[in-house]
């Protein structure tokens, strides 16, 4: 925080140079004493201008009047990213191949991943599209699009191999059966 | 010109000549000697330049049976013979040949014991010289004379009474007659006497201590020096009736024991070893009724505290030493400090040998740590040995049962004794007055945890050993489903029974294979402790091809009567030990045996030798439900509508084998490798997929998906295969095969002439850390990195709160 001494005015500044003073941070004199003349001054002569007060003239921030066009505009766009995003997911997919190693199994986590999450946050993306008309629309086609991109994701995983849908991934799951019949015996010693 | 030796029948009229013993007294004449059993002898002389027959008479002698049991030459070739219905000793001049003289043994003041068969005992030190005129007689189980014939009559130089054996011995010039007798209970005393005086030379006492389970000594072999002041020394090797050869040195030295009938082992098993005191303690409680919470929670802390005492009385010991060198840490195996290891790789190994002696060995190192002889085993007698309580059942003892069947009488004695000391169990075994047909063993067990013997007699009725109530009770419930199975070779004929709740059986089943065409060789089931990890395999589309696992089945396997090569045959049989059915039958024609056979969870490899081909091959069959299971939870062998599928195929093997056995795992998930002994000596273990039913001729992409080798007929010996690498195992008879703690690890024994053990790792070791683990730079990294997360991690938080402040 600058010492509130540093701005225009006459200003209150326990500024003392030389002397020996102590330089106090925090000390604040609201007083004419050691003033030194600057550029700005007052109309008056002795004006203090409050702590944080400047003659500046500050850009206008205020919110401004949104076109309902844009509004709209955006929120489409915020609905239609998910479906968006499939045809380059395709395209990853075709590229990185049905092997399993590295690099396709980091792109299948991606791709599954940015669906789940962006699902989990839907209450989120809710309130975003809040202030268009046709939220539940944008809203339907929002969900659509990320199920899509999920249902891509299994896609691919089955067709790496990776989903247990066939009778050998349960194999190692069946348990030897039990005996009914205890047998021995040999030939005859 | 080469004389043989040794029996050689001449036939001769209508007499055949026996011609049993050769004599040369080196003065150019060799006299073979031949009986004609109770009429005459024959002799023979040649002559040693030319090998012409000198001449050949015959003598009347209408007692003698046998040369060689009963008759020895002495002195001036004079052929000395006894006999014991007429008690006399009958003698003939070789060189005269004339008639033999009876001398009657009252003449001489002497009596054979009763029922005892007189043997009398010469010597030839030289073979180029005449033999000794001294000889020694039994006369009783412990009475020996040393008589000398001396110008046509006899002389009794001396009476041992009681001796157990006798031997001569020369040294140079000197001859001596070394008498072993008895002492006391335990011990004997040997003495050395002039072999032409018969007086007792001094300072030759030596004493032989026999062994507590031992046998009683049955042959003596003296070894005799003469000493720098011209006296006699001897060492002495004592064979004794357990086939253990004790050599002894003066004055009682035992300077090496050699258990020979380690050469003859007939079965084995391999026993835990029992948990160490801690362990066994912490078994003991847990196992123990619960009474009440807090006492409970108490046990836990104490058996924990007791727990990290040892593991740090353990880390300290480890720590030590590894900075003591090598040399110096001695690991000294003996029965009292036996406990099992972390992996249960070191095992003991109790085996049976056809002596009847049994001999527990330690795995690791080879030493002997108990044996045990069975002093009463008939000649021709069957063993069974099983495990019926292992070690895991503390406090209980751990128990082992051998089954002794005579084979003549068939009545059978049962042996109890715990296999890690040796020593006979306190149980006793039931009396059998009935013959044993066979055994087998339950998985009940009594409530000291002992499996369950059933013994079937002939009549076909079962005893129990243990026989408890709670054991009986158990029976009777589950009497309905024990089966078993016997198989007479003799008439060809399989049949199976069923138990009854008064432990009687009936006949379910019987399949009889006629004995005019085919034999029937050997029945193999499979092993009771095996367990198969996959039920199914996987193909190539993913899809399973379900093993077809019954473990009621049996490998029959039949050779035919008929041994032209162009019409013998080999036939297996596979039929379920329950119902009798037969799930398949192969015949392999223009093949001989011997067949080894091998049959384990799906599947049966068998090898025999093509007549056609004049070639060893192997074949493999195995079982497959299809694609589906018929009922997964339980099998029922009463309940198999039906029938595998069956898939064969043959290959060549470039050499003869001896033995076969597959590896065993504990719970089945490493690949199953063969063992086979081959007659050169080496053990190779052949992988499995060797042998394969499926391997596909023409290649394609699903049989690369399942990793099938292609077909080639060819089977190859790599040399890597072999588990002994250049160290041979003469004559092995059989394989044992254990599984040990680890997974990837299976313990052989293989037995014959020679005892080999080793482990065999036929996945390799997956389930180790390799020996090169760094567990120094691991362990370092880990902390390093751990404390300086920890600093930066303070760091970054001080910074950021002197960024905020500044």
């Amino acid at each position: 925080m600058a010492s509130p001494g540093g701005q225009g005015g006459g200003g209150a500044l326990s500024t003392r140079g030389g002397g020996g003073a102590r330089r106090m941070k925090w000390a604040l004199e609201l007083s004419l004493g050691n003033t030194r003349s600057r550029d700005r001054q007052g109309g008056q002569g002795d004006v203090v201008y409050p702590i944080g007060y400047s003659e500046k003239p500050v850009p206008d921030t205020s919110i401004q009047e949104t076109d309902k066009n844009l509004v709209e505009k955006r929120c489409w766009d915020v609905a239609l990213g998910p479906l968006k995003q499939i045809p380059m997911n395709l395209f990853i997919m075709y590229m990185s191949g049905n092997t399993i190693s590295i690099f396709p199994i980091m792109m299948v986590c991606m791709m599954a991943w940015r669906p789940i999450q962006a699902l989990m946050s839907l209450s989120a993306t809710f309130k975003l599209l809040e202030s268009s008309s046709q939220q539940w629309l944008q809203g339907l086609v929002y969900l659509i699009g990320n199920l899509l991109g999920s249902a891509l994701a299994i896609y691919k995983c089955q067709s790496m191999g990776l989903l247990p849908t066939h009778s050998s991934d349960w194999l190692a799951f069946i348990e030897p059966p039990q005996r009914m019949e205890i047998m021995g015996g040999g030939m005859v010693l | 010109m080469v004389i043989r030796s040794g029996l050689r029948t001449f036939q001769k009229g209508n007499e055949t000549v026996d011609y049993q013993a050769i004599y040369s007294g080196g003065n150019g004449e060799v006299y073979a000697l031949g009986v004609v059993p109770h009429s005459h002898i024959a002799v023979v002389a040649y002559s040693l330049e030319d090998g012409e027959i000198i001449k050949q008479i015959s003598v009347e002698a209408p007692w003698l049976s046998n040369i060689q049991a009963s008759c020895v030459v002495i002195g001036q070739g004079m052929l000395m013979c006894v006999d014991s219905p007429t008690v006399s000793l009958y003698m003939l001049d070789l060189h005269v040949q004339s008639q033999m003289t009876q001398i009657p043994l009252q003449s001489l003041g002497l009596e054979i014991a009763s029922g005892f068969r007189p043997i009398l005992v010469s010597t030839q030190p030289n073979p180029a010289r005449q033999p000794l005129s001294e000889f020694f007689l039994q006369l009783g189980p412990e009475h020996y004379l040393l008589l000398q014939l001396n110008n046509g009559q006899i002389v009794t130089l001396r009476d041992f009474k009681p001796a157990i054996l006798v031997a001569f011995a020369t040294s140079g010039e000197k001859t001596v007659a070394a008498v072993m007798s008895p002492k006391n209970k335990t011990a004997c005393s040997l003495n050395l006497f002039s072999a032409e005086t018969g007086r007792r030379l001094l300072d030759t006492t030596l004493t032989f201590n026999m062994a507590p389970n031992g046998g009683k000594p049955e042959k003596l072999y003296v070894q005799a020096y003469l000493k720098k002041d011209d006296s006699v020394g001897y060492r002495v090797m004592v064979q004794t009736e357990d086939h253990t050869l004790t050599f002894i040195q003066q004055p009682g030295r035992v300077m090496w024991i050699r258990e020979e009938a380690l050469s003859d082992v007939v079965t084995m098993e391999m026993v835990d070893l029992p948990l160490t005191g801690t362990q066994a303690e912490l078994e003991g409680e847990f196992g123990k009724k619960a009474d009440g919470l807090m006492s409970m929670v108490l046990k836990r802390l104490s058996s924990q505290l007791i727990l990290l005492q040892a593991w740090i009385t353990h880390l300290w010991k480890l720590f030590y030493d590894a900075r003591k060198p090598r040399s110096q840490v001695k690991n000294e195996v003996t029965i009292e400090n036996l406990s099992r290891d972390e992996f249960n790789l070191q095992k003991m190994m109790v085996m049976v040998t056809a002596s009847g002696k049994l001999f527990g060995i330690d795995s690791k190192t080879g030493s002997i740590l108990w044996r045990h002889y069975l002093d009463n085993i008939p000649s021709n007698a069957a063993f069974k040995l099983m495990v019926q309580r292992t070690t895991a059942h503390f406090p209980h003892p751990p128990q082992c049962t051998l089954l002794i069947k005579d084979k003549d009488t068939g009545l059978a004695t049962l042996h109890v004794f715990n296999p890690i000391f040796g020593k006979t169990s306190q149980v006793t075994s039931p009396a059998l007055p009935q013959p044993i047909l066979q055994s087998l063993m339950l998985p009940l067990m009594d409530q000291d945890y002992a499996k369950v013997l059933l013994l079937v007699d002939d009549q076909y009725k079962v005893s129990a050993f243990p026989s408890t109530k709670n054991v009986l009770q158990q029976l009777q419930e589950m009497a309905s489903s024990i089966f078993f199975y016997l198989v007479d070779s003799s008439q060809g004929r399989l049949s199976g029974y069923r138990l009854r709740t008064d432990l009687s059986t009936e006949l379910i089943w019987e399949v009889v294979i006629p004995t005019e065409i085919q034999k029937i060789v050997s029945v193999k089931g499979k092993r009771p402790n095996e367990h198969v990890h996959s039920q199914g395999r996987v193909m190539g589309d993913r899809s399973v091809l379900y093993k077809y696992l019954n473990p009621n089945l049996l490998a029959v396997v039949t050779e035919s009567t008929d041994m032209h090569q162009e019409r013998s045959f080999v036939g297996i049989l596979l039929i379920d030990g329950v119902t009798g059915r037969v799930i398949h039958e192969a015949v392999q024609r223009r093949a001989k045996g011997p067949v080894h056979v091998v049959h384990s969870e799906n599947w049966v490899v068998y090898e025999y030798w093509s007549t056609k081909s004049r070639r060893n091959e192997f074949s493999v069959i195995e079982l497959y439900e299809g694609m589906e299971l018929y009922n997964s939870t339980v099998f029922s062998s009463l309940d198999r509508p039906h029938a595998p599928q069956v898939l064969q195929q043959s290959y060549i093997f470039p050499s003869s084998i001896s033995t076969m056995e597959a590896t065993l795992t504990e719970k089945g998930i490493t690949s199953r490798h063969l063992l086979i002994g081959l007659p050169s000596g080496g053990i190779l273990s052949m992988p499995k997929m060797f042998l394969d039913p499926r391997r596909p001729e023409i290649v394609s992409e699903q049989s690369r998906e399942e990793n099938l080798i292609p077909y080639a007929p060819e089977l190859p010996i790599r040399t890597e295969w072999f588990i002994n690498y250049n160290q041979t195992v003469s004559r092995v008879r059989g394989i044992y095969t254990a599984p040990s703690g680890l997974e990837s690890t299976c313990l052989v024994v293989a037995y014959g002439l020679d005892i080999y053990q080793t482990r065999v790792y036929p996945s390799k070791q997956f389930d180790v850390l390799k020996d090169d683990y760094d567990y120094m730079l691991i362990s370092s990294v880990l902390l390093a990195l751990f404390f300086a997360t920890m600093i930066s991690k303070r760091l970054a938080e001080v910074k950021l709160l002197n960024r905020a402040w500044r």
